[in-house]
């Protein structure tokens, strides 16, 4: 399952640095794509503005096939307060463009699922795939907007897995 | 030495499962002669490795068994009542629902001829079931059944991943034809065009091929069918196509295992089963958009005789109680 969530992910990453390469976070002194994974970062009281941050919950599996049938839940979680420069006032702008982006790089909705833990990365049998976002209503916190995109994702268990 | 250990049993528990298993075996349509599962030799085998020739179609859902046996009162006197009964038919139905598209599970879904659709000849005329094919390759000797041995420059049209089907040329000759499994029914040579092609067109020994090698092709499955022999030829195919209408039964030996939570197990054998239905699917919606697409499946009974009481019998239910449990 750890392969599906790295799929995932890298997929998604790849797909925004070449969608908005201006969308980038500084993690740990290294300047990424504007996106991460929850659970593969330290503990953050407050989610960071302006960054797509993917959080894992529920898990289900259909044992009753030849292989596994997995499905994972992957909410997405975003925030803006808008730019400095416009004092948050464009904050429904940016919010309307980290949509946009979300809808973009979700599409095509599957990916060749990928063993990330061998360098170089290799390929493996089957393919990622996932439902169409369900997005929240958005919610205001203070200056800043946020929202919650759930997105199921299936893959097939491979031997070995 | 004599053994001193005690066992304590429970009475008779209700039998408690989650899922049940399908498996295949063909059918001699020639003489008629089924493949019979006997559950006194064979019932404990692990459901992953059926005993040969059966083979498994996985789990299924929604099975549904129904006796269409009837019944009838004799009545007799003033005011009448029923002195005997007589058993005016004996027939079965099943249903269920195939969770898995394959060759198998296709064919015997949906009613009638299934096909394999030939890599096309450049230029053929389109056609709904597949086009003329590209020529046949012949087998050679020293092939297996998980191995096609081939002349080095007939492999050039296969590659690793691609499908293959493999079977003898069509040569005139009417009625079952097919190799492992009667896949068709021919009443003459004109009906099919005289097509060399088409046995392997209908047939179901077909496999995905590993590899590619100068000696021929390493296949990632058995051929149902054995050890090609030597007059088959191998033939690249896409897919498979199936039609409403046509005019072919496929029948197939089926067994059915229900394992119990207790460690029991529930046979349901048909030796016959003939489709009753044509192609259906039913789609289940895994989240919305996504759903998964399952092949609807209807058969009807037909008998054989059971040679310990010549009793004309469609069904064999079979009860392998759990070990903890009185009988």
């Amino acid at each position: 399952m750890q392969n599906v969530k790295d799929t995932f992910y890298i997929t998604l990453r790849n797909r925004l640095a070449a969608l908005n390469p201006q969308r980038v976070v500084m993690l740990r002194g290294v300047q990424r794509p504007g996106i991460l994974v929850e659970e593969a970062e330290a503990p953050m009281s407050q989610l960071p503005s302006d960054v797509f941050v993917l959080r894992w919950t529920v898990l289900n599996a259909d044992t009753q096939l030849p292989s596994t049938l997995t499905q994972m839940t992957c909410e997405i979680h975003y925030a803006t307060g808008g730019t400095q420069t416009n004092s948050g006032l464009d904050r429904g702008r940016a919010m309307a463009e980290m949509d946009a982006e979300l809808l973009s790089i979700l599409q095509p909705a599957s990916a060749q699922k990928m063993d990330y833990t061998q360098t170089p990365a290799a390929q493996m049998e089957t393919l990622v795939f996932w439902t169409a976002p369900e997005f929240s209503p958005l919610a205001t916190s203070r200056e800043r907007l946020m929202r919650v995109v759930k997105v199921n994702v299936f893959a097939f268990e491979e031997q070995g897995e | 030495m004599m053994s001193t250990a005690t066992v304590t049993n429970f009475m008779a528990l209700p039998v408690v499962t989650r899922r049940v298993r399908a498996y295949f075996a063909p059918v001699n349509r020639t003489n008629q002669t089924p493949t019979i599962f006997d559950p006194s030799q064979n019932a404990q085998f692990p459901l992953d490795v059926p005993p040969a020739p059966w083979i498994d179609l996985g789990w299924i859902e929604d099975f549904a068994r129904k006796s269409a046996s009837t019944f009838s009162a004799l009545n007799t006197g003033v005011p009448a009542t029923t002195q005997y009964q007589v058993r005016e038919a004996v027939g079965a139905t099943v249903s269920f629902r195939f969770k898995t598209w394959n060759k198998l599970t296709m064919a015997l879904a949906c009613g009638s001829q299934h096909m394999n659709l030939l890599q096309p000849a450049s230029g053929s005329a389109a056609n709904g079931s597949g086009a003329k094919a590209m020529p046949a390759v012949s087998v050679q000797a020293g092939s297996t059944p998980t191995f096609i041995a081939l002349n080095a420059g007939d492999t050039a049209n296969f590659s690793a991943g691609a499908l293959v089907a493999v079977d003898v040329d069509y040569a005139g000759q009417t009625g079952f034809v097919g190799s492992g499994v009667s896949a068709a029914y021919l009443r003459s040579a004109a009906a099919v065009n005289n097509d060399a092609d088409y046995i392997r067109r209908v047939t179901f020994n077909v496999a995905r091929v590993a590899q590619v090698t100068p000696g021929g092709l390493t296949l990632a499955q058995p051929l149902i069918a054995g050890t090609p022999a030597n007059a088959m030829k191998a033939q690249p195919i896409l897919g498979f196509v199936d039609r409403e209408g046509g005019s072919f039964f496929q029948e197939w030996s089926a067994l059915f295992v229900m394992p119990g939570e207790q460690g029991e197990r529930i046979f349901f054998h048909y030796p016959r089963l003939q489709a009753m239905q044509g192609a259906q699917e039913t789609n289940d919606v895994l989240a919305a958009p996504l759903e998964r697409v399952a092949l609807n499946a209807s058969f009807r009974a037909l008998p054989v005789t059971d040679t310990n009481d010549g009793e004309q019998v469609v069904c064999f239910r079979s009860f392998l109680p759990a070990p903890v449990a009185l009988v």
